[in-house]
């Protein structure tokens, strides 16, 4: 039984994508849900390459079968378009500074990966980038729900955008000491960490089904 | 080396924790907040809808007063201007005894008979003394004898008798809409057949009006209810809006059907 709920914890990466995926082979979601959706779609092959090349880590030669890289492209991925979503979500809220943040992103990327670590790094993926993404990705929840709350027009708020960025708030709120303190745990304790990642696993479940919900209620 | 990764474990947690408590405090006001401004709305709306109902409730009771009214001052004024006028034209029957005038007496005497038959109809019409004496059945039934007789118009009713009035200002709306739907019916279906039926269960009071004529949809209702024009589709609508009913237009092979469904306690 353990066996079968670490293979699914395993597999989770790539099966949790496929329910949100699942609701927009149904429906065509409106226009401001377009980067989540196109996020969902990327994730998906990002997420199978990442585990076949876990799998197949015996059978692919050596100087290919390391899958961080992949970890780092799909975190740089999943800011931008996020960022495009909140952006286009139109709230006017610290308008500037959301549109300056993908920017300053950029010159982390930049100046991380030119002078201090490599994008390719085989042995590990970057904790810096992936904390540093999801601290970002948490303020433009949080600027989200602030708004929200001192919003004055009289409407509904509980509709597709909460739910895809309350999954997410969700998930970079747990995930963001596990990404800044990962590469360390993986040098110091490495049974910890693995099982430190069931509980990303999990969360990254969370947020799915919290994105699937969201693409479900866009339907309304 | 232990130490440190205890230190780092704690560090973790209390991290991952101290995450979890920001987002959870913030998503409990946010949810708190919206709950709040619903239950606002919710009562923004409620205080509209009981205003609205008060509204319709004084136009229609001043209708009806004013119904009233007209019905006393045709019975009582102009009924019995007539029937003294009656009176007053016989008692000439004795001195005109000549030819030429007795037909002219004879269509005087038959117009004014016929005026008096129709003031008595309208004001009974306007008049909802038998539905506070009979109840809603009796009223309808009367109503349908009256449209009826006289004409080529086949017009039957089908009640349910268990349905028994309690309280006859609600009654007077649904024989109001009743009243307007076959007056309609009539002017706008040239229907010579209808049929008024009525069911009561589950404390639902379902009438169903079924015609030959050239009825109307659901989808043409209601574009004609924000008509400004259609006064009678207003009033029926701002009744249904009293009774918290429905009102529901369909088509099949037999003809039309208007259903009213009133919920009833």
């Amino acid at each position: 039984m353990p066996k079968i709920i670490q293979l699914l914890l395993d597999w989770s990466e790539v099966w949790a994508v496929c329910i949100p995926a699942a609701i927009l082979l149904t429906k065509k979601q409106p226009a401001v849900l377009k980067p989540v959706v196109f996020y969902v779609w990327t994730a998906l092959a990002i997420n199978i390459l990442i585990d076949l090349t876990w799998k197949l880590r015996n059978v692919i030669p050596a100087e290919y079968n390391s899958n961080n890289y992949l970890y780092n492209l799909h975190s740089v991925i999943r800011f931008f378009l996020f960022s495009v979503f909140f952006i286009g979500l139109k709230q006017p809220f610290l308008v500037r500074f959301k549109k300056l943040l993908p920017f300053l992103y950029l010159v982390f990327l930049v100046v991380n990966f030119a002078f201090s670590e490599d994008f390719f790094n085989y042995w590990a993926f970057s904790s810096r980038l992936l904390s540093v993404e999801a601290i970002c990705l948490l303020f433009y929840v949080l600027q989200y729900y602030l708004y929200k709350i001192t919003e004055s027009v009289e409407t509904y708020s509980f509709k597709a955008d909460f739910w895809i960025v309350t999954g997410l708030g969700i998930y970079v709120t747990i995930n963001f000491f596990i990404f800044l303190l990962y590469n360390d745990l993986e040098v110091r304790m490495q049974n910890f960490a693995v099982t430190l990642w069931n509980v990303h696993n999990i969360t990254y479940i969370v947020f799915n089904i919290f994105l699937a919900k969201g693409f479900y209620e866009s339907r309304k | 080396m232990s130490l440190e990764n205890e230190d780092i474990r704690f560090m973790l947690v209390v991290g991952i924790a101290a995450m979890l408590l920001l987002f959870i405090s913030l998503l409990l006001i946010f949810i708190f907040t919206q709950r709040k401004r619903l239950q606002y709305q919710q009562s923004l709306r409620d205080l509209q809808d009981r205003q609205q109902r008060q509204l319709i409730e004084a136009a229609v009771r001043s209708e009806e007063t004013e119904r009233h009214r007209i019905a006393e001052e045709l019975h009582d004024e102009v009924g019995a201007l007539l029937s003294s006028t009656k009176l007053y034209i016989y008692s000439i029957k004795n001195k005109h005894t000549e030819d030429d005038d007795k037909g002219l007496y004879r269509k005087c005497t038959s117009l004014l008979d016929e005026a008096i038959i129709k003031v008595r109809g309208i004001s009974h019409n306007l008049h909802s003394s038998i539905l506070q004496e009979f109840g809603l059945n009796e009223a309808i039934k009367h109503f349908a004898l009256k449209i009826s007789n006289g004409t080529h118009l086949e017009l039957s009713t089908n009640l349910d008798y268990s349905y028994v009035t309690q309280e006859s200002t609600n009654d007077i709306n649904i024989y109001r809409i009743i009243q307007e739907l076959v007056n309609n019916t009539l002017k706008h279906a040239q229907a010579n057949k209808i049929c008024i039926r009525s069911k009561y269960e589950n404390n639902l009071l379902i009438f169903s009006i079924l015609h030959n004529g050239k009825g109307i949809t659901q989808h043409d209702f209601e574009s004609l209810r924000y008509n400004k024009e259609g006064l009678g589709l207003k009033n029926i609508q701002n009744r249904i809006i009293l009774l918290k009913g429905e009102l529901n237009y369909s088509q099949d092979s037999a003809g039309f059907k208007i259903d009213l469904t009133v919920p009833r306690n």
